[in-house]
């Protein structure tokens, strides 16, 4: 039995590798078995030619012979499935044929392709991506795991000396850290992330300097004179492509440095850097579990696998958890690719990102859904030729490959430019997080790039075969079935054609997308506007602001010292600052907050003494934002109090706490009620919250106007006063007098000249501070409004597509139906019930989804003003229904019924 | 009158076995083996032939290559596999149980029955 499996199999097997080559046995066989009968019939008597014919005769129909001699070897199947270029030819020729259909279709199916490969392409430079260096698969992290507390220790400093000099499987040991530092240029700070590395990650990225040179291993030995490399961006945008900057000095925080090199255009080796200074241990720094934080990275040795590696460092670590065991005793040292101890993706996370992608293939597999059912209206207007070519003899088999055919050039057409849009989406969507991420001296990890990988292409490949095979092969099959039968009863190209079960599921739920992903997009554009629209009560482009922090060598400091003397000394540069800046004629006021109008807020829960309305949700509380401010704040910015009085200097400094609220705040909390003299206290707050939560009574002195608080939970808030260890980092709000980005490099010098460690961040006017979030809405929105308009459109042509389709089938019924006399009002009603039922099921559960949508979205069923919109939609898409119906019912209605019964 | 007998369906491929379990043959020769061994009773429709003999090859029952044939022209010869020449013993064996069994019917009598 098995041997008749395999031998079948194998046959098979053959027969479809040398396809052509068993044609052209097959004809050398029966060409020589009409030689030999010819010849013994010539024997026989017969002359050659009359001898040939007759054996030609005897032998019948070469090609019948060859399909039956293909059928027994087990391909018939695939013989009726094969495609042609013909077919292809006929497919390229119908895109030009139904224009509409292409670019509905196409379009669809572009985007779909689009939004699968550029997901794909995403996942994948995260999850696993490759180094574009030499040899950049052999890169590895090391890096030892705690397995008490299940999580990286990075006070490696100890053991990367010992890696260093025993590992013989990993190469090129280097580490490095991560700092932010001040790069002062002509007496103006710009906080930049700079890499303190060894010098060996130029060697093991092989990557030459383009001008001047790397940092070598001499830069690292202690006393050697400081220097530093730059990146090509930095070199650009701060020194203005200065051909002569090697050599040239800048001060790096309170250190004057030597730029010794510029690297080319994209290298941001370890992870997104543009400045690197050479990495120096002390010998302080070289103790077991202590040192500063380090990443180390390697080289794995040639013909290396990263297993062979992992069991030579696991040796090692073995040791040191028996010599060190009181820092060593739960350290399990890991060897990884490179990127994956940066990402920081579990297996299990990993694998449920890249689950994403199942979704996605849904999100095809729907839109091709979609697309059949367009197939299928075009299939069943061809249903006449589609029924001569079987009568011709053509095979069902023959019929699904052509319209498979058909769906695939669209599908072809339709990768190609969906693949060409990934490819600019992925670049501008990068472009603008990277936008963002510069705003704030970021970047983006250098192997996050914007091109397709031929992993991407070969899963768009497989994505367009899967769309052509439901857009083709699901209505070639509907279209096809029981065709012999129809024939037979000539209704074939005459009606005989139905939509069926599965149709019907289709239209309701592409009514429902249709009436969900408008609403979605609608919620997405309130928010973006909401944020941007937040009232602040005062001019924010009047206004600049910033975040101070303070460099590394202060950080030092504040391990030392105690926090709050830290915090202090900080607080004494800051004020010299603000000093400093109301010395300017350019400066009218400064002030200080942990947070800013229009920044996002975190909640905290709060209860008072009293006088308080019962919260929404008595689970969740009464939820406020809460920010500290410094007692000039709404001096400053221009801000009376509603009632009561402001913060003065010794707020800070009494142990009576006091606090200020807005006006939505004693709206929702105290129901309108005067809310000064009551108490009030945080009892619990979220991640986001700046400050701490202490559960400490302060009394309501002021009320204030609502000045751009947003959290998840309104606008309701609170001020108190910053305290008397004031704030590190810290918001400080600069009003200036004509415009404010004018005074900017000035202010930069400013605080360069209080102390080099004083880091400005994110200084920019204060009506740009919501950008990020509005950007970042504005964005999902653009999206979320792409994906609804394709919905929208293809939903439309679809509806229309079928009800016309579905309605135009019965003619024959509707000339019956007036030939019986029936009211034009009657028949109109038969005909509009199961299309408008359809629509009507859609809706239902469009609106359902919307409401659910809205629920879990804001905490709160649709407004008025959102049925009202979802009211809109169910009309419209009533009309488009009711269009798709009128156009066929009228024309149905005006044919004669002796006619319409003599056309069937 | 005509003395070829047409075939009962599904003895065409027990007859190739045979055939082929003989000697190795090419398509020609099968068709004219079996019109020698049935005494040129049996008249098998040439295209027919060759259906039966790749079906038969896509089972294991015989298997081929390629030779020269008399007229030095390049041609495929079949062969009986160990398969086919077990499955040739099978199915001779119940061809003969069967047309015992039709001729001791075929030859019974009144006699026999009452």
């Amino acid at each position: 039995m098995i041997g008749r499996i395999c031998a079948g199999l194998r046959s098979l097997f053959s027969g479809l590798r040398r396809s052509s080559r068993l044609d052209a046995e097959m004809k050398e066989e029966f060409t020589l078995h009409i030689e030999l009968r010819a010849a013994d019939l010539a024997r026989s008597g017969l002359n050659h030619t009359e001898a040939l014919r007759q054996a030609r005769r005897e032998f019948g129909m070469m090609a019948h012979h060859a399909e039956d001699g293909r059928a027994s070897r087990g391909l018939r199947h695939f013989d009726q499935f094969r495609v042609s270029l013909l077919d292809f030819k006929l497919g390229l020729r119908m895109l030009l044929r139904y224009p509409g259909l292409t670019l509905v279709a196409g379009f669809a199916l572009a985007f779909a392709i689009c939004i699968g490969s550029a997901t794909f392409e995403f996942l994948n430079q995260i999850i696993s991506p490759s180094l574009a260096f030499h040899e950049g698969d052999r890169i590895v992290a090391v890096r030892n795991w705690n397995a008490a507390n299940n999580r990286a220790d990075m006070h490696a400093a100890h053991d990367f000396e010992q890696w260093r000099k025993r590992l013989s499987k990993v190469q090129d040991l280097g580490a490095y850290q991560s700092l932010v530092r001040n790069l002062i240029i002509n007496g103006e700070g710009t906080p930049l992330e700079l890499a303190e590395i060894s010098a060996v990650a130029f060697s093991v990225t092989r990557v030459a300097p383009l001008m001047g040179r790397t940092l070598v291993a001499s830069d690292e030995l202690p006393g050697a004179a400081p220097v530093v490399v730059i990146g090509h961006d930095i070199w650009t945008r701060l020194f203005n492509s200065d051909q002569s900057i090697v050599g040239r000095s800048v001060q790096l925080g309170r250190t004057l440095t030597t730029i010794v090199g510029v690297m080319p255009e994209g290298f941001a080796f370890p992870i997104s850097h543009s400045l690197w200074a050479p990495l120096r241990l002390s010998a302080t720094d070289v103790v077991p579990g202590g040192g500063p934080t380090l990443r180390v990275f390697g080289k794995l040795a040639p013909g290396i696998r990263i297993e062979d590696a992992q069991i030579e460092l696991s040796g090692l670590g073995k040791r040191s958890s028996i010599d060190l065991p009181l820092t060593h005793e739960h350290l399990r040292p890991q060897v990884m690719p490179y990127t994956q101890s940066i990402v920081n993706l579990s297996a299990t996370n990993s694998t449920l990102l890249m689950s994403s992608n199942l979704f996605l293939v849904l999100l095809v597999g729907l839109v091709c859904s979609n697309v059949a059912l367009l197939m299928f209206a075009r299939a069943a207007t061809r249903e006449g030729e589609i029924a001569v070519r079987a009568a011709l003899g053509a095979s069902r088999g023959r019929i699904v490959g052509q319209l498979f055919a058909e769906a695939l050039v669209l599908g072809i057409v339709a990768a190609l430019v969906g693949l060409a849009v990934t490819r600019y989406a992925l670049q501008w969507g990068l472009g603008m997080i990277e936008a963002e991420l510069l705003n704030d001296g970021g970047r983006l990890p250098f192997w996050v790039k914007g091109g397709l990988s031929p992993m991407t292409v070969v899963y768009a490949t497989g994505l367009t075969l899967f769309g052509a095979v439901i857009a083709g092969i699901v209505p070639a099959l509907k279209v096809t079935r029981g065709l012999g039968a129809r024939l037979k009863l000539a209704t074939a190209g005459a009606g005989g054609l139905r939509f069926g079960g599965m149709w019907t599921a289709v239209i309701v739920t592409q009514v429902a997308a249709t009436v969900t992903f408008p609403a979605l997009a609608f919620f997405v554009q309130r928010d973006a506007v909401e944020v941007e629209t937040v009232p602040v009560g005062f001019a924010p482009n009047q206004f600049l602001s910033t975040r101070i922090e303070f460099d590394r060598e202060s950080q030092v400091r504040l391990l030392e010292d105690s926090a709050t003397n830290a915090r202090a000394d900080f607080q004494q540069r800051y004020q010299a600052l603000r000093l400093r800046l109301l010395n300017e004629p350019s400066v009218s006021g400064v002030t200080f907050a942990s947070r800013l109008p229009r920044m996002y807020h975190g909640w905290n829960q709060i209860e008072a003494d009293g006088g308080a309305v019962a919260p929404r949700d008595v689970a969740m509380g009464h939820r406020v934002s809460r920010v500290a401010i410094a007692p000039d704040y709404f001096e400053v910015l221009g801000v009376p109090l509603v009632e009561g009085r402001a913060f003065n200097a010794s707020d800070a400094l009494s142990t009576a706490r006091v606090a200020i609220v807005n006006r939505t705040f004693v709206n929702s909390v105290f129901g309108k009620r005067n809310p000064i003299g009551h108490r009030i206290r945080v009892v619990a707050a979220d991640n986001d919250a700046t400050t701490p939560v202490d559960s400490v009574w302060c009394e309501i002195v002021g009320v204030a106007q609502d000045m751009g608080m947003t959290s998840d939970y309104g606008q309701a808030g609170i001020y108190e006063p910053i305290g008397a260890a004031g704030l590190l980092p810290v918001e400080m709000i600069i009003h200036t007098r004509g415009d404010p980005k004018v005074q900017m490099p000035r202010i930069r010098s400013l605080a360069s000249s209080v102390d080099a460690n004083l880091r400005l961040h994110q200084l920019q006017r204060l009506d740009d501070v919501s950008d990020a979030e509005v950007q970042f809405l504005q964005f999902w929105f653009q999206v979320t409004a792409m994906v609804s308009a394709i919905a929208l459109l293809l939903s439309l042509a679809a509806i229309y597509a079928v009800m016309s389709f579905a309605v135009s089938r019965r003619t024959r019924e509707i000339g019956i139906r007036v030939a019986l006399g029936s009211s034009v009002q009657a028949i109109t009603l038969a005909v509009f019930r199961k299309p408008l039922t359809q629509i009507g099921i859609g809706i239902v559960c469009g609106a359902v989804l919307v409401t659910m949508f809205s629920t879990v979205a804001t905490g709160h069923s649709p407004s008025l003003k959102q049925a009202a919109i979802i009211l809109a939609y169910t009309v419209a898409m009533t009309l488009v229904c009711a269009l798709a119906c009128i156009v066929p019912t009228r024309r149905a209605l005006s044919v004669q019924p002796t006619e319409a019964l003599r056309s069937e | 009158m005509d003395e070829t007998t047409t075939l009962l369906p599904g003895t065409l491929d027990v007859l190739i076995l045979k055939a082929v379990s003989l000697g190795k043959l090419h398509g020609y020769a099968v068709l004219l083996r079996i019109e020698q061994i049935s005494g040129g009773a049996l008249h098998i429709q040439q295209g027919a032939l060759y259906p039966a003999l790749y079906r038969l090859e896509h089972q294991g029952l015989i298997d081929s290559v390629w030779g020269t044939s008399e007229n030095n022209r390049r041609a495929k010869f079949y062969r009986l596999t160990a398969t086919g020449r077990k499955r040739l013993g099978l199915e001779t064996a119940s061809w003969n149980r069967l047309a015992e069994a039709i001729g001791r019917a075929l030859a019974a009598t009144p006699q026999e029955v009452t």
